[in-house]
Order: structure tokens, then sequence, then C-alpha cells
């Protein structure tokens, strides 16, 4: 049962497309990755499943309700939540306060928001705690965020993502900028989320995509031209074509 | 924690007994007023430049209702309050849906409109001559015309002001202003509807912004048009940015220093509006990080100083 | 009829000068990324230095030149002095460091001209009227008008026309590309004031003989320039004129009717305008 479709979804900026009629479908517990070139339209596409701005044409439904046009600021509480290929964190605070944000938002309760003390939300203490945990930076919950290393920053990426206890997870190239070493810990990390969420994955490292995804699709120009399981679109020519000249495998 | 408030209650005590009580009391209601201005410029980001629409709205008001119909201090501060959200309802719902420059122009713009209605209405407002007259009555049989009655009375409003402020931003809203300045974006993304919660610091911040402006029209028993003027909204923010808009006390340092620095001058020169812009100029240019900003990296060089010294 | 007609010229003229100030205040903000609070001080100055220098000089034409660049020069000043070196302390500080010129410059010129308001005529070449049919309208607003036009003409051409104009637009949009590609970023900052301050100063300059001076002229025009700018957009010079005609317009109308709201009016309409289209007239956020 797709969870999460798109329908013919097209967004145009003046005369550039860029994403173009684009249809498909995301089964609920899978992790179906995005690749495609840069410029492909994968960032462009997750920005209108985000609701950053609405698309020109087409559709989007979740969980069998159409969402298509609902604000970036409804998103989260429907139960998507992303994170960002260029880290987008709260840098004057903590990493706890950096989830805590998260996790309160998507709270059952906002009671009293304005007069009680933040520690009196315990199933948003409690998230933020997880989502913290979950990516293994727990010891550093009292760091600052800009204190802390780069790759470490997308961990945190990663974790206010989590602490909205979403039932889809997009993420957008979490590892952007990590050493070897940080990547194979990131693929962990997201390898150890399959099954508890569905994750819409967007990557360029191929390696990644390959060990991990369940179904990929391939953007080119704004267009889907290829869909299927990893060994398919190995084999497959126009895949292939897309990437001569783009990321190299 | 406690060492600020031990701080704060000597200062209350010991003050009026320094300068004038009606300094004294100036200088709280002034510290009112940055408070609410700091929910905005400090915890939220927003460099709101249009203050005193709220402070003198809630003053002409309130003032006028003291006046021509003698209501009672409760009533005068209810209004004032009241006075004070509503404007900053107004005035912030077409605010805050544009961004940064805008913003700040915009509360300005917005700023001159009422003080040219101000201006401009002089049988109720007089205009520029102001509204005099402005009674403190009775309070359960306290006299409020006795200065040091009333001094005691703003600073026991000030220290609850103070109070519902830091459970202000230590709530989750608090939290929320900050993410909204750290990363507007994102506060978006993780599912909070940013417009609609500047619009609330707004009001938040305007309705502390009344609360100062009926106790300043009651202090001096007049509303002076420059109480709704871009002067003071300037003055306001250049108190906060002195004081260090980073904590809960930088309005208060803020407001010491400019009450002291423009009653010094007001006295030396009808001019002296000039030498205020000269010591804005330069406040702003050698003591950029704020007072408290400044005391905390005097303390930062002395304890590196006396850690030095121990280790020989 | 006649008296409307007469107003809307009038709205007009005023309306180009608005356009001028926007304009001036649009290149400072959208450049350097803080709203100008001495750009109405910047006015004021234009207009007190033209009826000093054409009283010195005794020749308006020769005032009207040294004026503005009097002012621009000014305006030099304060970026290399002042807004230059809070660069790095941030917005807010270059901000409130305009506030504090604005108090200083609006103070001084109390001291030097004293607090009355002044009036100063025309040229005798412009003084007068012409006959337009349905009224006798004076000539020398229509010079404004003219003058304003050219200058907004010539702003354009800067704009549009020449390579350090192109780069000044970029500015606008984006410093970090413009410094990233090589461009002196400071030496931007400091030409976008300059030419802010000129067009301030100008129409201080222009100004003069039509309304008179005043010490609280500037503070006036400064929420007027901020109106203009908030409606047109940072940047835009079609929106400026587009801005600045029509609170001008309104402003001359509604003053024939009921004069004392004339200038609540400009602020009044800047808030309907807003409430329909938040974004401005022409839809920059």
């Amino acid at each position: 049962m797709a969870i999460l479709k798109t329908e013919n979804l097209s967004k145009s900026f003046g005369a550039l497309a860029a994403v173009k009629d684009v249809s498909l479908g995301i089964e609920a517990g899978s992790l179906h990755s995005i690749i495609g070139p840069n410029g492909a339209g994968k960032t462009t596409l997750f920005n209108l499943l985000t609701g950053t701005f609405p698309p020109t044409s087409g559709r989007i439904i979740f969980d069998q309700k159409d969402i298509t046009g609902t604000p970036a600021h409804r998103i989260a509480h429907l139960g998507l939540a992303r994170s960002y290929q260029r880290t987008s964190v709260f840098p004057a605070f903590s990493l706890f306060d950096n989830v805590w944000v998260a996790a309160f938002a998507c709270g059952s309760s906002w009671k009293g928001f304005l007069w009680k003390r933040t520690d009196g939300y315990p199933e948003a203490t409690e998230r933020a705690r997880q989502a913290l945990s979950d990516v293994g930076l727990e010891k550093k919950s009292h760091q600052l965020a800009r204190e802390i290393s780069h790759g470490e920053q997308r961990q945190l990426e990663l974790a206010i993502a989590l602490a909205a206890a979403p039932r889809v997870l997009l993420l957008d190239e979490p590892a952007a900028g990590l050493s070897p070493e940080e990547t194979r810990n990131m693929v962990a990390l997201v390898r150890g989320l399959k099954g508890r969420y569905t994750i819409v994955l967007i990557e360029h490292k191929i390696d990644i995509i390959m060990s991990v995804s369940d179904r990929i699709s391939v953007m080119h120009f704004g267009s889907l031209i290829a869909e299927g399981s990893p060994e398919e679109i190995q084999r497959n020519p126009e895949v292939r074509r897309a990437y001569l000249g783009g990321i190299a495998a | 924690m406690k060492k600020e408030t031990i701080v704060l209650l000597v200062s209350i005590i010991a003050l009026p007994f320094v300068v004038r009580p009606a300094i004294a009391t100036e200088i709280w209601i002034f510290a009112i007023f940055g408070l609410g201005l700091n929910l905005l410029l400090g915890y939220t980001g927003l460099l709101s430049f249009g203050q005193s629409t709220f402070f003198g709205s809630a003053a002409y008001v309130a003032g006028w209702l003291l006046k021509h119909y003698g209501i009672n201090v409760f009533f005068a501060l209810g209004i004032g309050v009241g006075v004070g959200a509503l404007s900053a309802l107004l005035v912030g719902y077409l605010c805050v849906q544009r961004s940064g420059l805008y913003f700040i122009m915009l509360t300005f713009a917005l700023n001159q409109l009422f003080y040219f209605i101000a201006y401009q209405w002089t049988t109720v407002t007089g205009g520029e001559d102001g509204m005099p007259g402005i009674p403190r009555p009775l309070f359960f049989g306290f006299d409020f015309r006795n200065p040091m009655l009333y001094y005691a009375f703003v600073s026991v409003l000030f220290l609850l002001s103070l109070w519902l402020m830091k459970r202000i931003v230590e709530s989750p809203l608090g939290r929320i202003l900050r993410a909204i300045r750290e990363n507007e974006v994102r506060a978006e993304a993780v599912g909070y509807h940013v417009p609609r919660f500047k619009l609330l610091a707004f009001v938040i911040g305007g309705a502390f912004s009344g609360l100062a402006g009926v106790l300043y029209a009651m202090l001096f028993g007049i509303v002076p048009l420059e109480a709704i003027s871009f002067v003071f909204s300037g003055n306001v923010v250049f108190a906060t940015l002195i004081g260090g808009s980073g904590s809960l006390y930088g309005p208060i340092i803020g407001s010491f220093v400019f009450i002291w620095l423009s009653e010094s001058m007001s006295v030396m020169w009808a001019r002296w509006p000039l030498l205020l812009g000269v010591a804005f100029v330069i406040v702003v240019l050698f003591f950029r990080g704020g007072v408290v900003e400044a005391w905390s990296r005097l303390g930062e060089k002395v304890r590196l100083w006396r850690s030095s010294r121990q280790k020989t | 009829m006649n008296l409307l007609l007469g107003q809307i010229l009038n709205g007009i003229a005023t309306g180009m000068l608005y356009a001028l100030m926007g304009l001036g205040l649009s290149l400072i903000t959208g450049v350097l990324n803080i709203p100008n609070f001495a750009h109405g001080a910047l006015f004021a100055v234009g207009a007190y230095l033209l009826v000093s220098s054409a009283n010195l000089v005794g020749n308006f034409w020769v005032a009207l030149l040294v004026a503005p660049l009097g002012v621009a020069l000014l305006g030099l000043i304060i970026e290399y002095a002042g807004v230059r070196r809070l660069y790095a302390a941030g917005h807010d500080y270059q901000l409130l460091f305009t506030f504090g010129l604005a108090l200083i410059l609006n103070e001084l010129i109390i001291v030097i001209w004293g607090p009355v308001g002044i009036s100063h005529l025309p040229p005798a070449i412009l003084r007068g009227g012409v006959d337009l049919g349905f009224t006798f309208y004076p000539k020398y607003r229509l010079f404004v008008m003219g003058m304003a036009g050219l200058l907004v003409l010539a702003t354009w051409l800067f704009l549009e026309k020449t390579r350090y104009g192109a780069i000044m637009r970029a500015g606008i949009e984006n410093k970090e590309m413009v410094s990233l590609l090589g461009i002196d970023i400071h030496r931007l900052f400091t030409v976008a004031f300059g030419i802010g301050a000129f067009l301030a100063g100008i129409a201080g300059a222009l100004t003069a003989p039509i309304r008179g001076l005043s010490p609280g002229m500037g503070v006036d025009m400064l929420g007027i320039a901020f109106v203009v700018v908030a409606l047109g957009g940072l940047g835009n010079l079609l929106g400026a004129i587009a801005a600045g005609l029509l609170i001008g317009i309104a402003q001359a109308v509604v003053a024939a009717y009921w004069t004392e709201a004339s200038t609540a009016v400009i602020f009044a309409v800047m808030a309907l305008v807003l409430l329909i289209r938040p974004q401005g007239m022409f839809g920059i956020r």
C-alpha cells in the first residue's frame, strides 16, 4: 500500500520546468531512493512534498488523503519529516533543545505553552532524548549545535527529523560532506531506521543507494526516467546514459 | 540567578534615595518598556522600530479615561495593557508578513501613522502640547500622589512584569521564538506557523509597552506627543541593545544607562537630543555587544588573569 | 474640478520627489541591507544647504548643484567613518548608527539655521505660472516634475545601462555572489550610499521653494521614504515611481478637502495597500 504518492506532479519556475509530470508511489515501510544527476529536480521534489512551495500542477496523496498545497508548517503534523542537504539546525541551541523544538511541535498537546516550563512536557522530553539516542548523540545533548563537528551536525540533522515521530522520513543527502567512515556510520544509522519508518532517500553515493534501497526512482531533467529494484536500475541503459558525465558510480 | 535577584532588590530599595523618586520610577517604567521590546528583538530576532505606537496609544487612551472618567487604577492598568496589545495586533498583523528590512521599515512607518493622528487630533490628544492633567487616583487608600508610594507601586509592577517575562521566555513559547530567530525556515518546517508566532510575540511586547505607557502617563501627569514618536521608539531600541539584547536583564541595565544619559543631558542644553545622538553614536561604535556583554567579556579577562596568576 | 486637477498636478510633483527619496533609500537599503534612518535628515540638509548656498552665491542653479553634492559628500563620510566600521557588528548596530546620526543632523540644523521655518523663493526665471487651460499652474512645480523625471531617468540609465549599475543591481539581489566575483563590496556600499545621499539631497533642494523649510522636514520625509520602499520594493525603480505617485496624489487630493489628514493619509494608504497585498504593490516580500 503506497503511503505516499504523487500524481503527475509538476513544478515550473517561469520557463524552467524543474519537476515534470512525476508520478511515483512509496510503499509503507520501504526505503525508496531517488537518484539522478545534479539539477535533476530531486530537491525540488522534496520541497513540493514538504509544502515549501505549491506545485504548478499535479497532486500529492499521503495516506490516501490529498495533501496538495498543504503549507510547510502543517506538513510535520501530518507525519512527514525532512532532513536537509545543507545542514539546517538551530546553531545557538543545545543538541537537546534542537530536537526538543521538533518534538514539541508534533506533540499531542501544546497546553500551557505560554507559561509552563519546557521541562514540563514529558512526551516531548522523551521523544527528544530518544531521537538523540537513535543517532548516537545522547552523550553530547548539552553541547551547542554550532560547536559539534560537521559529521555530528549531519546526525543532528537526522535527529531533528526523527524527533517529530513521523511516519515518513524524507532524507536529502544525509551523507553529504561526510568522510568515508562517517558515511559508513550514517548508512548503518539509516539501515537501522528501516522498517520503523517509511524512508524516501536522496543520495548521490551509489554504493549507499544500492546497499539500503528497496526501490529506486531515477530522475533526469525533472522527469522520472526509470524505476525499479536496485538490480533492475543497475542494468538499465537509460540510467547509464543519464549518468555519463554526471555522478560516477 | 539568586545573585541577580539580590542585586535587583537592593537597587529597587536604594534607588529612590540616590536619584529623585520620579526619575527612579521612570527607570523601572522604561525597563518594563524594554522587556516588551526585548521579547521581539532579543528572543525572536525582530527589530521593531515602532514600539512607541503601543506605549503612546495606551498612554493616551488610559490617560483620557483617567482624566475625564475618573477610572480607578486597576482599570487604567487593564486599559493600558489591552490597548497596547490591541494596537500591536493591528500593527503586527501588517508587519509580520514581511521579512527583515521591510518589517523594520513598516514598524517605523506605522508608528508615523499613529504619530500623525495624535499630532492632528488636537481635541483629544492635545497635539504638540500633549494631554495634561492626568491624575493618580487612590489605590486601596494609598495616595499615589506621594512619589515614594507611587514608586513602590511601579517597582512592584516591574517585578511582576519581570517575573512574567521570565516565565514566558522559559516556556515553550520562548524556545519557539528563539528557534525562529535561529532558523526561521527550519522552525516552520518542524511545524510552527512562523507569522502567527511572530504576531504573538508582537502582541505580548505590545502589552508590556502599554503597561509602561499608562504608568508613564500617571507618573508625569501628562502624555507628551513624544511618547508616540519615532524618537521614543529609537530610545528603547538603543537602551535594549546597550543593555544587551541577549539576556533577560539587559533592558534593565539599558534603562538605567539611557535614563541617566537623557536626564543628565536634558538639563545641559535645550538641544540635548543632539547630545543623545552623539551618545548613541559613541556607544554604538565602541560598546557594541552591549553593557552585559562588555561586562562578561571583562569578567572573562579577569578570570583568565586570575587563573594565569594561580599557575605561577 | 479645476481644483482637483490642480491638486493632482501637485500630487505628481510631490510624488516624483517622494519617488526620488524612495529610490535613494532603496539603493542604500538594498545594497547595504540596513534601513537608512538618516535618509530624511539628508533630505533636510539638502534643502538647508540649497538655501544657504543660494543666499551666499546669489544663484539658484549653482546652489542646486552644490547642495546635493554636499549631501553626497556627507553620505560618503557617514558610510566610510561609521557604517563601514560597524560592518562586523551587524545590521542592528549600523541601523542604530544611522538613527543616532539622524538625531544629530536634525538638531544641528536647528543649531545652525534656527528652529523657525524658512521660506525660499524659486529663481526668477521659474516664478509665476503657466496657463494650462484649466488652471494657472506654478512654473516651478512643472520644473520640479521635469527635473525629478530626469533624475529618475538618469538613475535608470545608470542601473540598467552601465556596468557598475549592473553590479549594484546584482548587489541588491545577492551580495555574497557579488563579492565572490571579486568585486570590492565595500566600494559598492560607499557608492550606493553616495548616490542615495545625492538623490535625497537633490530632492531636498528641489523641495525648498515649494514647501519651505522646517527642522522637522527630515523626520516627516523619512517615514514617507519608508512607505515608498515598503510599497514599491527594494531596488525596484518602477515601484518607487508608482508608489511615490500614488501617495503623492492621494496626499494632494485629500489636502484639498481635509488638510489636517493629508500626511496621515500617506500612511493610511500604505496600510490599506498592504492589507490587500501584503507583499507590496509589486510582490516582493
